[in-house]
């Protein structure tokens, strides 16, 4: 039995006025093994972030059943925890204490969680600002934080959704390569959202392609890159043929996701 | 001219107080050359000779203490009725669906209106005044967290979920903080509405504070004294408000990002 099992998840969202719904994922199937990296790739509005919040257990899904590891998933668990694009860091809060928070949830003790908490800030590279509140650092410097935090907690599945979304390319680009070094170091397994071929290609042990209206899984690609990944495999000819390989397959869904036609 | 000796701020300032002192001096001149009744508003003279007088033997000193009190305690109670309501309804939109019309049905009624039946009920002293300020204070506390509770971003809750938060964890370290910017306002709004009705509750239901020593001054034909507890409200209003805008600047600092942006 892997991990996670997804199994005949549908997803449907009433209409406004009440007349009907709307099919956001059909019959999504899925198995997920423990420390793989998994990247769900596809277009905007294909039903990524509502297949993500349904195995985080923030949006339960109509039909069919998510297993980790044999429970049904039914609500949020610490033991799944979610990096979002736009960061959610509690601005109140300092780093420190942003990166604490999972560790207070579960009653760890001051000192424990502090020192945790430092080990986890030194990890994302954010040493020396766990004193800062998010508003006085970087977009990509609260995304670390972020991951730091959601990390803290030693989750079984670290759960983004475009985390680097909202970056600029070249952050974007260094971040990739800090989360591939970062999720090596930790063992967990990853499911990450993006619409980034490349991004996906450069991260995934294997890439989920999701095609839209409804969502479903497309195909499945596994990827056999060396690890550890780094800025030398983005000059592989692997990576590259397989980057194109994948556009062109992915052209006709992607046309039809920004054309709205079926 | 102003500018360039004192900047902008301290020219401001000088010309506010200069526009004070100006009136001022023209309403003592008036009362001077007889132009004004000294019985229907007495002079800034005799009015700063009042001032004096109730500071030294202690009865002003008393009438604020008094009201003082009497704001806090209402005050106290309406943050804490004010922000669990607002928590509460906030959060589960059922019992939203329960309360918030009797809610909305209350909160037009003017605190005024209420203080025949607090006398009532409580009788004289403090306790009609505390109802007052409660009554007038709840609803802006209220309205402020309840509307703060319903804004916080859908990302920042499903984070703290995720990550094991409790409910009461999720309250105190997540809602209460996150809606923190638009309470404060609202708690802001609710110590200037309880300043007003503590006076009002005082003209009638009380036998000290600043109300009830312009209500026994008005009686005594004693207008000076009248206008000397006015001032009093005012300076205190102004102070208190200040204070809170302090206390906001200190506990909501991570606000500074969202005013400058
Ligand atoms: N709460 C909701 N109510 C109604 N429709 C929704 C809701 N959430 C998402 N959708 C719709 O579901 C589709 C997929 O959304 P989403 O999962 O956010 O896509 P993606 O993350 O792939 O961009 C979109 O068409 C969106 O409009
Ligand atoms: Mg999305």
């Amino acid at each position: 039995m892997s991990q996670l099992e997804i199994e005949g998840v549908c997803k449907e969202f009433p209409l406004r006025g009440g007349k009907g719904s709307l099919t956001v994922l059909e019959d999504v199937n899925l198995s997920i093994e423990a420390g793989e990296l998994i990247v769900l790739l596809g277009p905007s509005g294909c039903g990524k972030s509502t297949l993500l919040n349904a195995i985080a257990g923030f949006n339960p899904p109509t039909r069919g059943t998510i297993q980790h590891d044999g429970v049904a998933v039914t609500r949020p668990d610490k033991r799944r925890t979610v990096v979002f694009q736009d960061y959610a860091l509690f601005p109140w809060m300092t780093v420190q204490k942003n990166v604490e928070f999972g560790l207070k949830a579960q009653g760890v003790p001051e000192a424990q969680r502090a020192a945790t908490a430092r080990s986890h800030i030194e990890l994302v590279k954010l040493k020396g600002f766990e004193d800062r509140y998010p508003y006085e650092i970087s977009g990509g410097m609260k995304q670390r934080a972020a991951i730091a935090r959601a990390l803290a907690p030693s989750p079984d599945i670290l759960l983004m959704d475009e985390p680097f979304g909202a970056l600029d390319a070249q952050t974007r680009v260094l971040l990739q390569e800090e989360l591939a070094r970062i999720v090596a170091e930790m063992r967990c397994t990853v499911i990450f959202v993006t619409h980034s071929i490349e991004e996906a290609v450069f991260l995934a042990d294997r890439v989920i392609v999701m095609s839209a209206h409804p969502g479903r899984v497309h195909s499945i690609h596994p990827v056999a890159l060396p690890r550890p990944r780094n800025s030398e495999t983005r000059a592989l000819p692997e990576f590259i043929e397989l980057t194109q390989n994948l556009w062109e397959a992915l052209k006709p869904t992607w046309d039809q996701a920004s054309t709205g036609q079926d | 001219m102003l500018e360039s000796l004192l900047g902008q701020r301290g020219s401001r300032f000088v010309r506010g107080l200069l526009g004070i002192m100006l009136t001022l001096a023209i309403w003592q001149m008036l009362a001077w050359l007889d132009l004004i009744n000294a019985v229907l508003l007495p002079s800034p003279l005799t009015v700063w000779g009042a001032i004096v007088d109730s500071l030294s033997d202690g009865s002003l000193i008393r009438h604020i203490v008094a009201s003082m009190e009497r704001v806090v305690v209402g005050v106290l109670l309406a943050a804490i009725v004010g922000l669990t309501l607002g928590v509460l309804l906030g959060r589960s939109s059922i019992i939203a669906e329960y309360c918030k019309p009797i809610i909305e049905a209350l909160r037009p009624i003017p605190p005024i209106a209420w203080t025949p039946l607090a006398i009532l009920w409580f009788g004289i002293g403090n306790a009609p005044s505390y109802f007052l300020v409660f009554i007038g204070a709840v609803f802006p506390v209220f309205i402020s967290t309840y509307s703060a509770v319903r804004n916080i971003e859908r990302t920042q809750i499903n984070a703290a979920l995720c990550l094991g938060a409790t409910p009461a964890m999720l309250v105190r370290d997540v809602l209460i903080p996150g809606a923190l910017p638009v309470i404060f306002p609202g708690l802001r709004i609710a110590l200037g509405v309880g300043w007003m009705c503590v006076v009002a509750a005082e003209l009638i239901a009380a036998q000290s504070g600043l109300g009830y020593m312009i209500q026994q001054s008005r009686l005594l034909l004693q207008t000076h004294f009248v206008v000397a507890g006015m001032i009093a409200i005012g300076v205190i209003g102004f102070a208190m408000n200040a204070l809170m805008t302090i206390l906001e600047r200190k506990l909501v600092p991570w606000q500074e990002s969202s005013r400058a942006t």
